[in-house]
């Protein structure tokens, strides 16, 4: 049984799952509530909750899956991308946890993780596909040969596309996290009232989202009083043009990998426009669309220990010394 | 019983039994924090004792560099969860005095700032030059903000840069482990951020 923890930002999460791929527990302690009271994460309020929050977690996850410390033969943990200070706390606990039990330790790129979740039951997705991983972090086009070997085709030149969402609801008066509340906003809204300019049309594989953003201020200032009125219309074309610009990225890595499957996870993945949009590219493209519930899109535990499923992990003085890091290679183009 | 403080650019581990330092490691190597279990590796392969034979764990609490200061506890709280021991905190700034009787405890708070404590000093946060204005002649100072800031204070006595006096005492936290003291970080300064109406 694999124990993992990731604390890469602002959830800290635990989680208990078999090397039959089946999750036991996975346990996220979300810190959103906390971090709407500043408008955004700040990277040393959700370490100091992270420190707090983390053996309960860890405990609770334990509880969850009716386990005790004695059954789990390795544990895993996020050693990054993320805010450097939260990941110390989760890296820290688990190398002391497998210092204490005497097992090892895989430390997991976050971003190998959330490709990971698809190999859990039930969905158990077997290799090669093309995924789209959208988050509030990142944005990239993954040509997923095997799971321990990702190939990064493409990505954002500014902002994330759950950023994006999270930054086009602040502009229309949503709290923060926005995205969420910026697609129930917008179900009652026309989508093609307010159209946004598309683009990088000449550059299929990349991805940007500043001028979208821009567009929609400057949509707001224009309409003036009349913005008020037009919230659910222009919420709804706001992300109308995000879900478009990632719905012909995700036409375009297809025809790029020839891959007969698109995969798509992060937290925006439970977007359901994002989801409408891509099983309509999959339609077109003869491909098959892989999707995982919202609990295992977003940043969790469980896809972390999914990653460690076939790894052995450091043991001895290279797991006592093990460090976190701020950016993944994978993400470094 | 194994205690070790992280807090400050001196990091401090030892294993101790009943009144003695079976074995004691200090490091002011850079990321000295993220290797303290390599420190207690090496302790427990020098003193032969095995780890099953801990039976309570000591941390410093702080205050001094917070992530070196959360790396400390996160450590400590999870070899408490693994081993099924039980934890104790003391503070960083009592570790330091408990090392050198009569002295004043400086520690590092970065952004040209130090956090002090010492016998007629309440612990706080000030400017080296504030502390400096304020010093005893021949005041005894101790801790990483004291050899940081070493030229501040010219007045007082310092011991040199790698002297163990300026290292939290780890044997001081394992002595007070056993009262198991809450392990609750002293941060002693708040997040910089401010919440929106
Ligand atoms: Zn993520």
């Amino acid at each position: 049984m694999i124990l993992a923890i990731e604390t890469s930002c602002d959830d800290t999460c635990a989680a208990v799952v078999g090397h039959d791929a089946v999750v036991r527990s996975s346990v996220r302690s979300s810190q959103d509530a906390l971090h709407a009271t500043f408008g955004g994460v700040v990277p040393e309020v959700a370490s100091r909750r992270h420190l707090e929050l983390a053996v309960p977690v860890v405990e609770r996850a334990l509880d969850d899956a009716g386990v005790a410390l004695a059954q789990i033969d390795r544990v895993a943990v996020t050693q990054g991308p993320g805010l450097i200070g939260a990941l110390l706390v989760g890296v820290a606990t688990a190398k002391a946890i497998a210092v204490a039990r005497q097992l090892p330790l895989v430390p997991v790129d976050h971003l190998y993780g959330h490709v990971a979740a698809l190999r859990l039951a039930p969905l158990r997705l077997p290799a090669p596909f093309a995924c789209l991983l959208v988050s509030g972090g990142h944005s990239l086009l993954i040509d997923v040969e095997r799971y321990d070997r990702l190939s990064v085709l493409g990505g954002t030149l500014d902002d994330a596309a759950g950023e994006a969402f999270d930054k086009g609801a602040r502009l229309l008066g949503l709290p923060f996290p926005g995205g969420p509340q910026l697609e129930s906003l917008g179900e009652g809204g026309d989508p093609r009232r307010f159209p946004f300019p598309e683009v990088l049309r000449d550059r299929p594989l990349e991805l940007s989202f500043s001028g979208v953003k821009t567009s929609l201020l400057y949509r707001i200032r224009d309409l003036g009083d009349a913005a008020e009125d037009a919230r659910a219309d222009l919420a709804a074309s706001f992300q109308a043009a995000v879900v478009s610009q990632l719905a012909s990225r995700a036409r375009a890595l297809l025809a790029e990998t020839g891959r007969d499957v698109l995969a798509v996870v992060g937290g925006v993945a439970a977007n359901g426009r994002l989801r409408e949009q891509l099983g309509a590219v999959c339609a077109a493209s003869g491909a098959r669309l892989a999707l995982l519930p919202a609990s295992l899109c977003v940043d969790n535990a469980a896809m972390i220990a999914a990653a460690a499923l076939d790894r052995e992990g450091v043991t001895g003085r290279e797991l006592a010394e093990l460090d976190a890091f701020a950016r993944s290679p994978l993400s470094a183009r | 019983m194994l205690a070790f403080d992280t807090a400050t650019s001196l990091v401090s581990c030892c294993l101790w039994r009943d009144g003695d330092v079976l074995a004691e490691r200090r490091s002011a190597e850079p990321r000295a924090a993220q290797r303290v279990l390599a420190l207690v590796e090496e302790l427990l392969a020098e003193s032969g004792v095995r780890r099953d034979e801990i039976d309570t764990v000591g941390v410093g609490t702080g205050p001094g560099s917070f992530t070196g200061l959360r790396i400390g506890i996160a450590t400590a709280r999870g070899l408490a969860l693994g081993l099924g021991v039980p934890l104790g905190g003391t503070g960083t700034l009592d570790a330091l005095l408990a090392g050198c009787a009569g002295a004043t405890a400086v520690i590092d708070a970065r952004r040209g700032e130090v956090f002090v404590a010492g016998p007629g000093r309440e612990p706080g946060v000030i400017t080296p030059a504030g502390l400096a204005a304020v010093l005893r002649p021949g005041e005894v100072l101790v801790g990483d903000g004291a050899v940081r800031h070493r030229e501040a204070f010219a007045g007082a006595s310092i011991a040199p840069d790698l002297s163990p006096l300026h290292a939290p005492s780890a044997a001081a936290i394992a002595e007070r482990a056993g009262q198991l003291q809450p392990v609750d970080a002293v941060y002693l300064r708040r997040p910089d951020a401010e919440p929106v109406a």
